[in-house]
């Protein structure tokens, strides 16, 4: 959260220093803002981080182990498996999407006939949540009364019906293909944005000195949307590493329990092993890699000096 | 279907929350049960309501939410004075110290003895009584009839041993088409913990000793029962969607009226009945391999909170349960019965298939485990792993050795209370 503000909100002048009052005023604005966060996000999250140093069951007392549970977790392969899973998921999943949603950014970008219908059907699938998606996909993979193994035996395109959940690589890139379906429009909308802010008159100068789209690809547009990029990129990750929903609905974590992801296996420890202080304390190790991994990113694709 | 009852389950739940207390000169206890039984539990609680001057407030509670939530209302102050608990959680919630010890009250019923032995035993935690039989539910085998017909089998004959099972599949199956011989949940804890362990019982095997202190899957029996799912599956005798169904098709296969043979539960029963009229289906126990049979007694155990002001109104309902009349509701409305004495009562206008049922589940037998969610309810747990990879997979003896590792270490590092 406090990463995508620190780069969206541009540093404040400092005219605002001597004048106490109006500080104060301006505390007195953000105040509901900083109550809401304070209540639904700093309070839950010291609660957690007490709750991690317990061993807290679901039902019955709860004790004070000190740093036992992130002992624990050191040696727990399972989780150590389920968040290589999910390092991988990510890295798939983003550059997946990165490369249908970028294309289609720049084929809505500019007015053209019926683009208005393009957008809003690229978009579609991201107003919909995830549970819903997964539900809907959950049938569309079915084997039996499903859409695409009946339809492809029904074509001819396979001796008897093939059932895409039972091994691990056509699981694996029909949940890729899901989710590339569900959050491109999302993605493709910010790099629209981005596009849209880059000025014509630099593409067109480029253009007059020779340059090949190509060219202009590499020179002008990557380098005048690396906000955008960077956004879409954090979001991307962000939400690949939390996902839970769809390995959840359609897969049960199977093929024989090799999509567990990170979050998943924190809901088998809290909700199906009833240990919450564990759980807690495995969310706080994911909550550590989660922000370390935004701000390398955000590192990466930082402003050069001189640039904006 | 499912989604309705959730849907109602939640609405009840909320309205439940919001609901005051009733007058102050009759008690009123508050009782959860899981939807599983939406459709016997508010016609016993009508029942008593009626006839009592203390009352029930009944609140149904979605399948999968009814142990965290019930967690949360516990650590909140807030739980219901007493549940209708899947039996199976019985001893973890006894070893949390959860639950109101029963036990003087329990052996002063003068058909204690009576009660569903499997529900007693698993009620039972250290020598003290924490949970007593509610509903009960019991694995049988059910076939269709018409199938069998068309395949040139006589249809009022069931299976009597493995042999049978995979050459009545196998001529069922020839009949083609949409048309399969045999079904199950091939992803599905739960589903084989309740159709598949009975094989391995009937034959004289077992997963879990006694006191379900030590795992014992690497068993001939073990490894017969799974020659014959495997055999089955590899004569595609069953449709390819078994090898990935988490549970949702477990009745739904049968119930499309083209499946052979399934093992499957005595709530099949009211289903069919009410729900798929059409399909003319019998009912036999789950046999062993050369014979015999076993089943699993499923069901709910009434519990009580530890700590609660209303015991005697919940005492109250529960004699009222155990009584004729109670059972006969019960029994009328998807649950078998839960005395053995007054069985054959309180079935004795319904369907005769129950009395395969009942007889199943007078037999029938639990596994004893405080975490039995870990080791096998869990999707992602050991035992449903190697169901899987067993059935449809190449390595059956890594799975089995890794599954036999898995729970053993479940089995050493729980709660020693």
């Amino acid at each position: 959260m406090t990463t995508i503000t620190a780069i969206s909100a541009p540093t404040r002048p400092r005219k605002l220093v001597g004048a106490g009052r109006r500080q104060w005023i301006g505390l007195l604005y953000v105040a509901p803002a900083v109550a809401l966060v304070v209540v639904f996000f700093i309070v839950p999250l010291c609660m957690t981080a007490w709750m991690s140093l317990h061993n807290w069951p679901l039902m019955g007392a709860h004790s004070f182990v000190g740093l036992d549970n992130y002992w624990a977790i050191l040696r727990d392969t399972r989780f150590w498996n389920a968040l290589k899973f999910t390092g991988y998921y990510t890295v798939v999943v983003t550059i997946a999407i990165f490369a249908v949603a970028f294309p289609l950014a720049l084929f809505i970008e500019r007015p053209r006939q019926l683009t208005g219908f393009y957008r809003t059907s690229f978009f579609m699938p991201a107003v919909i949540g995830f549970a819903s998606a997964s539900l809907l996909w959950s049938w569309l993979l079915n084997v039996d009364s499903g859409l695409f193994s009946p339809a492809a035996f029904e074509l001819g395109l396979t001796e008897k019906k093939f059932n895409l959940l039972a091994t691990f690589q056509p699981a694996f890139w029909s949940i890729i293909a899901m989710v590339v379906w569900k959050v491109a429009g999302f993605t493709m909308i910010i790099l629209m944005t981005g596009l849209q802010s880059i000025p014509p008159d630099l593409q067109e100068a480029a253009m007059i000195d020779g340059a090949g789209p190509f060219a202009r690809f590499r020179a002008i547009t990557l380098p005048l949307m690396r906000r955008t990029l960077a956004l879409a990129l954090i979001l991307s990750v962000a939400g690949s590493i939390l996902a839970f929903d769809q390995f959840y609905i359609i897969l049960r974590g199977g093929p024989r329990n090799q999509t567990l992801t990170a979050v998943y296996w924190i809901f088998n420890q809290s909700f199906v092993s009833f240990k919450l202080g564990y759980g807690a304390a495995l969310s706080m190790v994911l909550l550590v890699i989660l922000v370390a991994l935004s701000l390398i990113q955000l590192r990466l694709l930082r402003q050069p000096e001189g640039v904006d | 279907m499912r989604t309705t009852i959730t849907g109602l389950a939640i609405a009840a739940s909320i309205f439940g929350t919001l609901a005051t207390v009733g007058p102050a000169a009759a008690d009123t206890a508050n009782i959860w049960v899981r939807a599983d039984g939406s459709n016997f539990m508010p016609r016993i609680v009508d029942a008593f309501n009626k006839g009592h001057q203390n009352q029930i407030k009944l609140d149904i509670i979605p399948n999968a939410e009814i142990i965290p939530k019930y967690g949360a209302a516990a650590a909140g102050g807030t739980a219901p004075d007493a549940l209708s608990l899947d039996l199976i959680y019985t001893p973890s919630f006894a070893a949390a110290g959860q639950l109101e010890d029963i036990t003087d009250w329990a052996k002063s019923l003068p058909y204690f003895a009576s009660l569903s032995p499997a529900h007693v035993k698993t009620g039972t935690y250290k020598g003290r009584i924490y949970g007593l039989p509610f509903s009960a539910d019991s694995s049988v085998l059910i076939w269709n009839k018409k199938l069998f017909k068309q395949a040139g089998l006589d249809p009022e004959k069931g299976p009597t041993n493995w042999a049978e099972i995979e050459s009545d599949a196998e001529k069922v199956n020839a009949l083609g088409g949409d048309i399969k011989g045999f079904y199950f949940s091939g992803n599905c804890g739960g589903c084989n913990i309740f159709t598949f362990t009975p094989l391995i019982w009937a034959s004289g095997g077992d997963i879990l000793t006694e006191d379900g202190s030590k795992a014992t899957l690497d068993t001939p029996q073990m490894r017969g029962a799974i020659d014959l799912y495997r055999s089955m599956v590899k004569k595609d005798l069953v449709p390819s969607g078994a090898q990935t169904d988490t549970g949702s098709n477990f009745f739904a296969a049968f119930a499309t009226g083209n499946i052979g043979l399934s093992p499957s539960g005595a709530f099949a029963i009211g289903a069919l009945n009410t729900q798929y009229p059409d399909i003319d289906y019998g009912i036999t126990f789950l046999p062993g391999k050369d014979g015999g049979w076993s089943s699993f007694a499923g069901g709910d155990n009434f519990v009580v909170t530890k700590g609660t002001t209303k015991v005697a109104v919940v005492k109250e309902f529960l004699d009222f349960a155990y009584s004729l009349e109670g059972q006969t509701i019960l029994a009328k409305y998807g649950s078998l019965p839960v005395r053995g004495d007054i069985a054959n009562e309180a079935l004795k206008d319904l369907d005769p298939r129950y009395k395969v049922a009942a007889e199943a589940m007078a037999k029938g037998r639990t596994p004893y485990s405080v975490v039995f969610n870990d080791l096998i309810n869990s999707a992602n747990g050991p035992w449903n792993q190697m169901m899987n990879e067993v059935f449809f997979g190449e390595d059956v003896d890594g799975a089995i050795a890794n599954a036999q590792e898995t729970m053993q270490s479940i089995i050493d590092s729980a709660p020693q209370k």
